[in-house]
């Protein structure tokens, strides 16, 4: 049979079905499932109150909130500065911009850790990092900075000095009490440093 | 009686089998590389080469080759399309010479002389060579590998150069029939 | 997953390995279909010899439709595959003189190195106009500057333009290339033909 017909029979039906077939937009998984344990394990995706807060203090500019609540709880109340994402619409295209870049420092929030969690667990499987989760969320939140404990006279230095900056921080975020301290402000804990993105490049072509 | 030095040479394969191959070849490259084939790129990357090593000074000015380096970090000869080209020679060598076709001549119709030929082809080299540039691919880059892809900028580049030489084909048709 | 090299998969140099082996592939293809000889290239022009619209269009189609099963298989993601930019004005303009380049010189690029690597002479002139043109480019880069650049439409693809899906548009482009394959037969039919 010639060639040309040959070449017709079998890449028409080819064709259609490809023509028929919805395409296949799914996102690849980047981690395996042992990997993204590992990672579970370690919890390095936790990001303390006090860090967060002090970078709201200090307006610093590369973070970046993310209220993973339904915008219903979003408009009722937010942290300063947050994005609302529900976590149903994670995975939309309008969003992949902010979720998977290396630019900011993006921290996951929701009323306890659990939906924040969730938002992270999946995003990270994508392959995306520079993502965090606030600990304890707005539940811890509000106990810790707000409305801090003042520490027994017997708890460390390292305790009062934490307590004397989450009162002057929930001052500055819009609660109770006041100590207008002006002695250092240091964050008890350091925040973590945001990772370049692994350069994702698109093959370069033309010519 | 002298025997003829001439081997008849094999002939061509068929066209639909070629297109095939010449089509995985292509997927090939997509799958591997993230990128199609090309040809006029290795001729940018040479020229850049050649202006930066003969006028270093100059060429650092020079627009084309900074729009080049802002593509290409590190050496420009070490590029893909430049192995690949290097690929090209040897696979053509090796085709030619597996079916007999291998000589030096210079290929026209015998209704005009070699050396009109060889000034049309000079000509045509300059102009392709320019319009590659402008067009930001040739046909094998542009035209064959924006096809497989889809884009929309390898179909017009298509559709134009083979328009165009359609509509000039009857002005030169006194070089080929 | 591929592509293996955007990956890491496969490291650079490795893919520029590749690229030379992938380069000796679509050489020795090219040659085998007798794309080494100006004549046969220019034959399309004038119907003698339509082996360009043949091989050129299969290649397409194949490679196209390769692509799209191999993404419907998930083993190849296709947002990372490099999709020609469009800056139209530019396009349109290259186009046109690469068709005066072609219909003269009865190369492209790539042939011309096909054809020189097995001797032709004229291929290997046509590959100094090359050098000579791109070099005539870059040094009058500042004048055309303005027309390379204009009307960038970023990488769109004729399917998105044309509001379809790929795949309904490859099926598309299947048909209308069987189609001229059958007149491309009929065109040869009417014209004596020798091989070159």
């Amino acid at each position: 049979m010639k060639p040309r017909t040959l070449l017709a029979m079998f890449i028409i039906p080819m064709g259609l079905i490809i023509a028929a077939v919805p395409q296949n937009k799914t996102k690849p998984y980047k981690l395996t499932a042992d990997q993204l344990l590992a990672e579970v394990n370690t919890r390095t995706q936790y990001i303390t109150p006090d860090a967060v807060a002090d970078m709201i203090v200090k307006k610093d500019p590369s973070l970046r909130l993310i209220d993973v609540r339904s915008q219903e709880e979003f408009e009722k109340f937010s942290l300063p500065g947050a994005v609302n994402i529900p976590v149903n619409d994670l995975l939309s295209d309008k969003y992949t911009d902010i979720l998977n870049q290396d630019v900011k420092m993006n921290v996951f929030y929701s009323n306890g850790s659990l939906v924040a969690n969730e938002a992270w667990m999946i995003t990270r499987q994508l392959g995306y990092i520079n993502n965090y989760v606030l600990e304890g969320g707005l539940n811890y939140w509000f106990d810790a900075i707000m409305n801090p404990q003042k520490p027994s006279t017997v708890n460390s230095d390292e305790e009062f000095a934490k307590y004397d900056f989450r009162k002057s921080a929930g001052a500055a975020l819009g609660g109770g009490g006041v100590v207008a301290s002006t002695s250092e402000q240091t964050s008890a804990s350091p925040k973590p440093a945001i990772k370049p993105a692994a350069k994702k490049k698109k093959a370069a072509g033309g010519c | 009686m002298t025997k003829s030095k001439e081997r008849k040479a094999r002939p061509y394969i068929n066209p639909y089998v070629g297109g095939v191959l010449l089509g995985l070849v292509l997927l090939a490259a997509n799958f591997v590389s993230g990128r199609g084939l090309g040809a006029s790129g290795a001729i940018k990357s040479t020229v850049v080469t050649a202006m930066n090593t003969v006028a270093p000074e100059a060429s650092a000015n020079s627009g084309f080759v900074k729009e080049f380096g802002e593509a290409h970090s590190g050496s420009p000869m070490k590029t893909w399309l430049v192995f690949e080209m290097l690929g090209v020679l040897v696979g053509g060598f090796l085709s030619g010479s597996l079916a007999g076709r291998l000589r030096f001549k210079v290929e026209h119709s015998p209704k005009i002389t070699s050396r009109r030929r060889l000034i049309f082809a000079l000509a045509g080299g300059v102009l392709f060579g320019f319009g590659s540039q402008l067009g930001r691919g040739c046909t094998s880059g542009s035209a064959l590998s924006g096809m497989a892809v889809l884009s929309l900028g390898g179909f017009v580049t298509m559709m134009a150069i083979f328009g165009t030489a359609y509509a000039l084909a009857y002005f030169f048709r006194k070089n080929w029939i | 997953m591929g592509p293996l090299s955007v990956n890491e998969i496969i490291s650079e140099n490795t893919n520029l390995f590749l690229a030379f082996i992938i380069g000796i592939g679509f050489g020795f293809v090219l040659e085998q279909s007798g794309f080494s000889s100006s004549r046969k290239l220019a034959g399309v022009f004038y119907g003698y010899d339509t082996v360009v619209l043949k091989v050129f269009f299969t290649a397409a189609i194949t490679a196209m439709l390769g692509l799209l099963f191999f993404s419907l298989f998930g083993w190849i993601d296709l947002n990372l595959v490099y999709v020609n930019p469009t800056y139209l004005t530019s396009a349109i303009l290259g186009g046109i003189i690469m068709g005066a380049g072609f219909i003269m010189g009865g190369y492209c690029p790539g042939t011309s190195f096909c054809g020189a690597s097995i001797g032709k002479l004229d291929a290997l002139v046509f590959i100094g106009g090359l050098f000579l043109g791109v070099f005539i480019f870059g040094l009058g880069y500042n004048l055309w500057e303005g027309t390379y650049m204009a009307n960038f439409l970023g990488s769109p693809k004729v399917s998105e333009s044309l509001g379809m899906s790929d795949g309904i548009f490859a099926f598309l482009l299947i048909i209308i290339a069987l189609a001229m394959f059958w007149v491309a037969e009929w065109a040869e039919k009417k014209f004596p033909r020798e091989e070159y």
